[in-house]
């Protein structure tokens, strides 16, 4: 096809992508916990144009969260341990579902339990909601010690509660894979096996911060998850061996607020990528990075923004 | 709430005799909504990635003519965001989302007299605040201190706008007005006030954490307007919680300062 095609066509054309049999308007989506329920943003984005919204970690009942300090700025990124406090799977449903789906942006409520039945219990009430795309599973929370390690730091467990939510799911489920593992790619081949749809990576990385002067931890929690652009290079590093060890489909996480940052995970394996932490900062930063990446797609003489997915080149 | 970019008109940095820094900003922006008293906005130079985050800080004066609105902030200098705030320089662009928060509740101030308690870098919060009241002749009265005469955040606005025998001040250094805390003039003022005033307050978290219980003693209702480490400032990231008062087993569930606050009313709170 000749260069004048691709000028001529539209940013959806460019950057429609399909990931578990869904159809997304582009590979740029919001990432759990980092843009509330969706309906928070809708002043300041245009939810319409955004390929996807994870919403905050819901669980079958509410939870109160830790207590406060819950969050500190650390070099290039921050430390949170908000300890998943949530509405609930049923008050979604009802009083945000209906206002999100309105937006042409795909609702992908992301899940949790403490044990493989509240996963079950969260996924049958949230089945209950229309105008949901699909699930992503978070099994690899470092905040929430539930009487002993997350599911994602054990291969079999990260399988068992995929295979257990796949049996009670009738949409797509995404496995959201944590880089606190020895092996990304051991992790990433056993939910395959369990019957994942796509895996999304990464969540963010156990951190701590110490307050000198009281020598207590700066959180509450003592320690929390680091994000934003601190973690990038982990994230870079995990979507390119997850990709390499398996055939489903990679959303890409991790420290992403421009366009070259979202360029790098799709180019090292991911079919989409999810904006976090830069949303605070950055409220915009997901609708720029939609308007770059048509923009290179034209450059680069892309016919469609999947061509790039995977395209890195290890050859001297 | 929108997200602006604001451009530096003025940016002056002083010290206090206690050692602490202050700086007094002033932005012009093409357009903004309508501030109320007590919100806020989320600053940063533009671009930049040293801090990541964001500052909230009190809109403290807002002046809007046909072509343009000026936004002025007093910020007291503490860490790495403050710092890069007092590094801008007149023309320098930054980033302003605002307005953004629950402002103070004005409707139940009328027939009432009204006390301000402001502490440090807290009385800039009050004085749109302080400016709306006498809008709407309600007698104020302001009760500003501070760790020197220099911390006194706006003292000769407040003395113009309120007059100075409405301002009263206390200075730990014993500078300026009474010495010690400024809860001493509140209590020795509640004390002998007649009928029920209406508290608002901003400050450190124990000067509020002495307001409240002062409040609750004498029977006062009172607004505070807190503080807390904020990513967002616009209800994302519920980093900012607060624990509030709430019909449960535990008997509180936790609120965000940034958007079901920063004003809370004292007896809701169950720090
Ligand atoms: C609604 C609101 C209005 C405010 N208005 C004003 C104002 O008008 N003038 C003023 O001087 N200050 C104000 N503050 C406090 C101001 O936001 C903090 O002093 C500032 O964020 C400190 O940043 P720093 O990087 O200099 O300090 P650091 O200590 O280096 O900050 C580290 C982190 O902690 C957070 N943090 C630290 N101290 C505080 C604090 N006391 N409150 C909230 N977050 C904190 C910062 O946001 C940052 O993420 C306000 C705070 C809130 C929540
Ligand atoms: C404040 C905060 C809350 C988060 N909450 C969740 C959550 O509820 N569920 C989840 O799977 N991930 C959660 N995350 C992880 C993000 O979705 C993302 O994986 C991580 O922050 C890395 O991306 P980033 O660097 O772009 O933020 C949270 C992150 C932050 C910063
Ligand atoms: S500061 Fe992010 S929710 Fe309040």
């Amino acid at each position: 096809m000749s260069n004048q095609t691709i000028e001529e066509k539209s940013p959806t054309d460019l950057l429609a992508i399909e990931i578990a049999g869904i159809r997304f308007p582009n590979p740029i989506w919001t990432a759990s916990g980092t843009c509330g329920y969706g309906l928070d943003m809708a002043e300041l984005i245009d939810l319409d144009r955004l390929g996807a919204i994870c919403t905050k970690g819901l669980s079958a009942r509410p939870l109160r969260g830790n207590p406060p300090w819950r969050i500190v700025e650390t070099h290039g990124g921050m430390l949170n341990a908000i300890g998943l406090q949530n509405i609930g799977a049923r008050a979604f449903i009802n009083e945000k579902l209906p206002l999100l789906r309105r937006y042409q942006a795909r609702v992908i409520p992301n899940v949790f339990g403490y044990t493989i039945d509240e996963y079950i219990e969260a996924i049958r009430i949230l089945e209950d909601g229309e105008g949901i795309a699909g699930y992503e599973l978070n099994i690899s929370c470092p905040n929430v010690k539930a009487g002993g390690e997350s599911f994602a730091n054990d291969p079999r467990q990260a399988a068992e509660v995929t295979a257990a939510v796949r049996r009670v799911s009738t949409r797509p489920v995404i496995v959201k894979l944590s880089p606190n593992v020895t092996s990304i790619a051991a992790s990433a081949l056993a939910v395959e096996a369990a019957g994942a749809d796509a895996l999304s990576l990464i969540n963010t990385a156990i951190g701590m911060a110490v307050d000198v002067n009281t020598r207590r931890p700066r959180l509450a929690n003592v320690t929390g998850g680091l994000s934003g652009p601190a973690i990038k290079p982990i994230a870079v590093r995990c979507v390119f061996q997850a990709a390499r060890a398996v055939r489903i489909p990679i959303i890409g996480i991790g420290g992403i607020a421009t366009i070259i940052d979202a360029l790098e995970f799709i180019i090292a394996g991911a079919s989409a990528v999810q904006v976090g932490t830069a949303n605070f900062y950055d409220p915009t930063a997901s609708m720029k990075i939609i308007d770059g990446l048509a923009d290179y797609c034209r450059q680069h003489g892309l016919r469609s923004i999947g061509e790039l997915v995977g395209t890195i080149r290890l050859d001297q | 709430m929108i997200d602006l970019v604001g451009t530096v008109e003025l940016n002056e940095i002083t010290a206090a005799e206690s050692g602490r820094r202050y700086g007094h900003l002033r932005l012009r922006v093409d357009h903004l909504p309508e501030v109320q008293p007590g919100q806020f906005a989320m600053l940063k130079a533009c671009g930049a990635i040293e801090p990541l985050l964001r500052r909230a800080m009190a809109y403290y004066k807002v002046a809007a003519t046909t072509d343009a609105t000026r936004i002025e902030f007093i910020y007291q200098i503490i860490g790495r965001g403050t710092e890069a705030l007092a590094r801008l320089t007149p023309r320098d662009k930054v980033e302003c989302l605002g307005p953004l928060g629950v402002a103070f509740d004005l409707g139940v101030a009328a027939n009432r007299e009204v006390v301000l308690v402001a502490g440090g870098a807290g009385s800039p919060a009050l004085y749109l605040l302080a400016a709306a009241l006498v809008e709407r002749e309600i007698p104020t009265r302001l009760f500003l201190g501070g760790a020197s005469r220099g911390d006194l955040c706006g003292l000769s606005d407040f003395r113009d706008l309120l007059g100075s025998n409405r301002v009263v001040t206390a200075t730990m250094d014993g500078s300026e007005g009474w010495p010690g805390f400024v809860t001493a003039p509140l209590e020795d003022h509640l004390a002998t006030t007649s009928g029920t005033p209406l508290i608002y307050a901003c400050g450190p978290d124990p000067m509020l954490h002495r307001v409240a219980r002062i409040a609750a003693e004498r029977k006062v209702p009172a607004q505070l307007s807190l503080e807390a480490p904020m990513a967002c400032g616009f209800g994302i990231c519920v980093g900012c919680a607060v624990p509030v008062r709430a019909d449960c087993q535990e008997g509180f569930v936790y609120q965000k300062v940034c958007t079901d606050g920063p004003v809370f009313w004292s007896h809701d709170l169950a720090w």
